[in-house]
């Protein structure tokens, strides 16, 4: 291995597997204790019990996927030296901000600079990733080692080719589970969030993208990652367009600085979500049919070669769906994603390249995803798997283009649910502010 | 407690007659769905290998193909298909290194070991490598009763049975030596057991140096096959 795969990294390496490098730190991987074993990776506990390998060894569950730390293994690390030497011009992106984003924008690199902890609060849609380009490349270009990491591996699939043009000469490596290319180090790194565990004070400035998205919401060893990741002085950016409320609490405690933009690139406001009752759907669903609402629906996009997003619930819906969707019009073409689908991405980039109508889904496609000019339902909206964010993060995958920044959000509910009218009065609040916005602006 | 495979949360409580019966109450490990996906063998069954055997022969090819080459035969018994269900189990439990979830499994192979009543059990070993890297031997950690570990690897390098192809599998060298401090067994039966049995050639080249100590007779035991 070269000494660069350490640089800011906590390798894994099986003692059996020893290499001498000169000036490599060789950590412990776990901290053994009278009734429980930490993994230090995850920071997270387990039993002894549970933990247990033959002849006194330990190992933890929390973070196989990654590969198996264990006490027969070490960690291999070097300090992250810094050697970049940017190539001039870093930013080579052509587009223009709005007065608003610039603003922002100008906000963030500010904060970048000073390496703050801040939080980037911009309605779905406002074009989050170019308000950071410039912040970003000014940190390249102090030399700074900068990461984006998102908990969605189809956001990172997203990012990568904008940021490649964005900073065509500055090499960008992309981290996934999914990924077979092997790690190679970058000034600039692209990455999920469960990626994060294998660095170690590796990045000046760490951007997360949909801090509130599963699993990192709610992932204490995410969390710890994020914190691990960053250098000690390190600045941490976090974007979201729904922040929950422990995010909104370390506003409150004035932990993390904030910044704010309700209205999106283009403008506009954020199409509002109409509610249709549909009661007993699923009933009428296990007997092939759609409700009378739906139908209607699907029947107007079929007819005006409009495409759409279809939302359900439960994997177990997709296929009723499209079974239903098929025997009422057997030329519209869907197809169906779900979280464990083998052709996910293939399906995605089907999507996006216009080849199907619809794309039936689940709560995987809620976020960081584009699909110009679309129209979305969501089937079901009341059940208890969307929570209120993931449903304006839903409503806002419309009308995201320039040329038609409006679009159709229909939920249909057996019931209004405390989720729906949450999700409602969130976009009717960040609308207000916009509208308030834009009122300000044009006097000025 | 939760599905050790899908992470689902298990809802399970013991029946009255568990509660009635003599001995520890076993608790599942995992969930319905998971179970569902894995296959025992039905009868009839191969004597030789232990897989399905339809048309009332006496001996699948592959078994009848090792007692013309050898001119003598195990009698070897699988529990489980080695289908996909099993394949995903054993790459978490061997590769990724998941020692817990030797659970899944220990029970039944353990009562299937036992119910053969042989004087010995000798658990197929793994490399010194292994061990160091892996931390556990992936057959031991199934079984949860007395062993006899007879066997010991020969220290070469190794290739592991599952990256190589039929006839690369078949055509492997005798990997094991008996272990220095096996006695005679003379007239004793002796259960050796493996994770996978798929030509038998790690199990019959276990089996050939038992024989050659002395045993009376040599069985197999493995979860899948």
């Amino acid at each position: 291995m070269k000494a660069s795969d350490f640089y800011g990294r906590r390798v894994l390496i099986n003692a059996a597997h020893h290499e001498e490098l000169a000036g490599v730190q060789r950590l412990p991987t776990m901290e053994v204790g009278r009734h429980y074993v930490r993994c230090l990776r995850c920071n997270q506990l387990s039993e002894r019990r549970v933990a247990a390998l033959p002849h006194q060894q330990f190992y933890c569950r929390h973070c196989l996927q990654l590969g198996r730390v264990s006490t027969l293994d070490q960690f291999y690390h070097l300090p992250e030296p810094n050697q970049f030497q940017p190539v001039v011009p870093v930013l080579t992106w052509q587009g223009q901000l709005s007065a608003l984003q610039a603003r922002i924008s100008a906000e963030v690199a500010r904060g970048m600079r000073a390496h703050e902890h801040r939080l980037l609060w911009a309605v779905t849609g406002a074009g989050k990733t170019e308000m950071i380009f410039a912040g970003i490349a000014a940190a390249l270009q102090r030399g700074e080692r900068v990461g984006v990491a998102s908990p969605r591996v189809d956001v990172c699939l997203e990012l990568f080719p904008r940021f490649q043009k964005a900073f065509a000469n500055i090499p960008i490596a992309l981290l996934h589970g999914r990924n077979p290319a092997p790690y190679a180090y970058r000034q600039l790194t692209i990455c999920t969030t469960h990626q994060l565990l294998r660095f170690y004070h590796a990045f000046d400035n760490l951007i997360v993208d949909e801090v509130d998205a599963f699993p990192y919401a709610s992932n204490e060893a995410l969390i710890f990652a994020t914190r691990q990741a960053i250098k000690p002085s390190g600045g941490l950016l976090l974007m979201t367009a729904t922040p929950g409320p422990a995010l909104m609490q370390r506003v409150r405690h004035h932990e993390l600085a904030v910044s704010y933009l309700p209205l999106r690139y283009h403008g506009c406001l954020l199409p509002q979500i109409r509610t249709k009752l549909t009661i007993g759907w699923r009933e009428r669903l296990g007997k092939g049919r759609l409700p009378g609402t739906v139908a209607r629906q699907v029947q107007d996009w079929q007819a005006s070669g409009q495409r759409f997003l279809f939302f359900v619930p439960h994997v177990a819906d997709l296929r009723p769906v499209q079974v239903a969707l098929g025997k009422h019009w057997p030329t519209l073409s869907t197809l169906t994603v779900y979280a464990a689908d083998p052709k996910r991405l293939e399906k995605v980039s089907a999507m996006r390249e216009g080849k199907v109508q619809a794309l039936i889904t689940t709560t995987i496609m809620e976020r960081g995803v584009t699909f110009p000019g679309i129209d979305l339902g969501v089937l079901g909206a009341d059940d208890p798997v969307f929570s209120a964010s993931a449903l304006v993060q839903i409503a806002g995958r419309v009308g995201r283009s320039k040329k038609r920044p409006t679009g159709k959000v229909i939920f249909w509910v057996d019931s209004i649910s405390r989720t729906v009218l949450a999700a409602k009065r969130q976009i009717a609040l960040m609308n207000r502010k916009g509208q308030k916005l834009r009122h300000e602006v044009s006097i000025v | 407690m939760k599905c050790l495979l899908c992470n689902h949360q298990l809802h399970w409580q013991p029946r009255l007659s568990q509660w009635l019966r003599w001995g520890p109450i076993s608790e599942p490990v995992i969930c319905k769905t998971c179970q569902q996906g894995f296959h025992h063998y039905q009868p009839p069954f191969c004597p030789g290998c232990g897989r399905h055997l339809e048309g009332g022969k006496e001996y699948c090819a592959d078994c009848a193909a090792w007692r013309k080459r050898l001119g003598w035969g195990l009698t070897h018994r699988c529990l489980y298909c080695y289908d996909d269900a099993m394949k995903e189990w054993m790459h978490r439990y061997k590769f990724d290194g998941d020692y817990l979830l030797r659970r899944v499994f220990c029970g039944e192979l353990t009562a299937a070991a036992l119910q053969l009543g042989a004087d010995c059990i000798v658990p197929v070993p793994v490399t010194a490598t292994t061990m160091a890297t892996r931390g556990f031997n992936q057959v031991t950690g199934l079984l949860n009763c007395r062993l006899s570990p007879l066997l010991v690897t020969i220290s070469r390098g190794k290739q592991a049975q599952s990256t190589k192809n039929r006839q690369e599998r078949l055509a492997t060298s005798q990997p094991f030596q008996l272990a220095s401090t096996t006695s005679s067994l003379a007239a004793k039966r002796v259960l050796v057991v493996d994770d996978v049995y798929t030509t038998g050639r790690t199990i019959y080249h276990a089996a050939a140096l038992l024989r050659a100590a002395g045993a009376r007779e040599v069985l197999g035991l493995s979860l899948a096959g």
